[in-house]
């Protein structure tokens, strides 16, 4: 994996309360781009956060900036298509506009952005990318995405069970 | 040197479009197209599939009027199996006033994300503004304000569809016969009055008046510019109640033309005795047009310029709206209004129109009642069926055939994006020949009154080829060999 910049929530019991927002981005009809909805199905699965708010949608919108301002803590998951990501990456966000905006597609960074300007308060943010590879019309996630995504889960269940830190692979 | 201009694809717009412009020597336009490079395929694999599935593939086609092509899909299921308008047996009154709510909450939504997300920026900000300013998150710098009203309009929008169909996209609501749910006090309530983090039905109408306002100011402040961008012909088409005026979800097919003359009215079923597409080698969108009258005179604008040229007027119960549409009409004194801009004035209006509709049904207590489907037997089976509703974008056909096992044999949507194709095209020549003719240097600000003039009908191109697409923008110029001479991306 790319190793996390910092450890503000990489706890996931730290998003086990109301005041939090795991919002899964993704189409499950397009192969890998379901990987943010797979890992909400593993939230649901294995009864994590079950406080917390679930979510999963196809894209991020602006009314997302809405959605957030409610929220203290967020985490976006959605798949990724970067070639400099080994297997999955969580990263904190900082509000930024970056003029990404079309009818299909906004960043998270201008949804955070758009939170701390139209709503006056900024929820803590962090964005968990999972490597893809495959993205035609079809149902479910490549072998190799299904690794990825078991890493990912891996090492939010070990620091479920205490905090262990997880070995860059 | 002669030149081709390429805009590829074109930005804002639903789907993969791109625009060529051919210039001669002396860079006078000779030619310009709007072509569509998705390749349709939900026709083709819906086949085979049980009737009953088409209307819940088929609205995902699309993530923005996948309420349209559920309703279409409804209708038409309708005819199927036997019940509805095509036998002559109205919906009970509370699968059809569902219908509706589902059909009007999607118009607002999808115009309010048209309007102010895509329009409004070029409005405040002018065509020459930078890319990165008109954009509507320049407009979240500029007016946060606005921009948390345009947030809660979408949002209760949003909120309107899950409440019918379950879900804030691609849920179920219509089944044949009916619909599998009415609307309940509690979600009724929270609509009219609102709730925490909702507005309420007179906010919304509020701000979408607000919206209306928005349009009023920016024409008074560039009338020439609005009124002279791209003013090309064509004949407006609609549904029509029984008298005449727009109605959303069902009714008549009229065209009329510039002087308001009925060019035709016919029962949407005879569709194919009235029409036919024309094709060409440069794109995957068909052209459709009235046989008799040809492709040239015989093609239609559809969506909110055409509803609103066809339109007398609305009902006393939406008279914010019935007003609004009276001052558009006293524009262009009684004439059908060919000016591309003035389409966001429709669409400004039609976004006031859904709101005053949808209170008037949120007051119906019609919603609330236990009869929701039409009880049809086996020996009403017909295998064949059409529907036809007002989507967002204008007049939207499906047609479906199953054989006696019950899966479709065969499939045909004609949807608005389609029926614009050729007005689009004019649009496009008539904006390349006002910006760019005569100009050896091509800016940024020209490429974008191109794209301008596209995004004005709010074109779906996903809907129409029936494919998604990703879109970066890359403009090319070419010689006329197709040597590259510049581009650029954004």
């Amino acid at each position: 994996m790319n190793s996390p910049d910092n450890h503000l929530a990489t706890r996931l019991a730290d998003y086990n309360n109301a005041d939090s927002l795991i919002y899964g981005i993704g189409n499950i009809g397009r192969q890998d781009d379901g990987l943010g909805w797979a890992f909400i199905d593993w939230l649901e699965e294995e009864a994590v956060c079950p406080k917390a708010e679930l979510t999963r949608h196809y894209q991020l919108h602006l009314e997302d900036a809405d959605r957030i301002s409610y929220k203290k803590k967020v985490l976006f998951v959605d798949a990724s298509k970067s070639a400099s990501l080994r297997h999955f990456q969580l990263e904190d966000v900082k509000p930024k506009m970056d003029f990404s905006f079309t009818s299909h597609a906004i960043s998270v960074e201008s949804i955070l952005a758009t939170c701390k300007t139209c709503f006056d308060t900024t929820p803590q943010v962090q964005f968990l990318t999972i490597k893809g590879y495959q993205w035609e019309l079809q149902l479910g996630l490549t072998a190799k995405a299904k690794q990825n995504l078991q890493y990912a889960t891996e090492y939010f269940r070990q620091h479920i069970n205490g905090g262990v830190t997880y070995e860059q692979t | 040197m002669s030149k081709k201009l390429v805009i590829d694809p074109v930005t804002r717009i639903e789907g993969h479009g791109k625009v060529t412009i051919h210039l001669d020597d002396n860079n006078q336009v000779v030619d310009a197209k709007l072509h569509v490079v998705e390749f349709r395929g939900f026709e083709k694999f819906i086949q085979g599939h049980p009737y009953w599935e088409a209307p819940m593939l088929l609205q995902r086609i699309c993530g923005i009027c996948f309420v349209s092509h559920h309703l279409c899909g409804a209708k038409a299921l309708d005819d199927i199996v036997g019940v509805g308008y095509s036998t002559h047996t109205p919906m009970l009154p509370t699968a059809e006033k569902m219908r509706r709510l589902g059909h009007y909450g999607q118009q607002l939504q999808s115009h309010v994300t048209a309007y102010f997300y895509l329009i409004v920026p070029e409005m405040l900000f002018g065509m020459d503004a930078p890319p990165e300013q008109r954009n509507v998150l320049g407009l979240v710098e500029a007016d946060p304000d606005l921009v948390k009203r345009v947030v809660a309009l979408r949002k209760w929008g949003q909120e309107v569809i899950k409440a019918v169909l379950g879900k804030r996209m691609h849920g179920i609501s219509s089944v044949p016969g009916g619909v599998n749910q009415n609307l309940s006090l509690a979600a009724r309530d929270r609509l009219l009055n609102g709730d925490e983090g909702l507005i309420s039905i007179d906010q919304v109408i509020e701000f979408a008046q607000d919206g209306l306002n928005l349009f009023y100011d920016f024409h008074e402040k560039n009338r020439e510019q609005v009124d002279s961008f791209a003013d090309v012909p064509a004949l407006n088409m609609c549904l029509v109640d029984d008298d005449g005026n727009v109605d959303y979800y069902h009714g008549k097919m009229r065209i009329m033309d510039k002087d308001k003359n009925i060019v035709r009215e016919f029962d949407y079923h005879d569709y194919l005795d009235h029409f036919s597409e024309a094709t060409e080698e440069w794109s995957y969108m068909k052209f459709p047009f009235l046989k008799d009258l040809g492709r040239e005179k015989g093609s239609v604008r559809v969506g909110p310029l055409g509803r609103v040229n066809v339109t007398k007027s609305y009902s006393d119960s939406t008279p914010l709206a019935k007003a609004a549409l009276a001052r558009f009409h006293e524009y262009t004194n009684g004439k059908a209004n060919d000016m591309t801009l003035h389409t966001n004035w429709a669409r400004a209006i039609e976004i006031l129109h859904s709101a005053e509709l949808i209170k008037e049904l949120l007051q119906d207590p019609d919603l609330q009642k236990e009869q929701l489907i039409l009880s049809h037997d086996d020996s009403a089976w017909t295998g064949e069926g059409i529907g036809v509703v007002e989507a967002p974008r204008g007049t939207l056909l499906h047609h479906y055939r199953a054989n006696k096992e019950g899966n479709i044999t065969f499939a045909n949507l004609v949807v608005a994006t389609t029926q614009n194709n050729t007005v689009m095209n004019r649009s496009v020549r008539s904006v390349a020949e006002d910006y760019l003719g005569g100009n050896a240097e091509i800016t940024e600000g020209m490429m974008n009154a191109i794209e301008v003039s596209i995004r004005a009908y709010d074109p779906c191109l996903s809907c129409a080829t029936h494919a998604a697409g990703q879109m970066p923008l890359v403009v090319s110029v070419l010689d006329a060999k197709g040597n590259l001479l510049n581009e650029f991306t954004r």
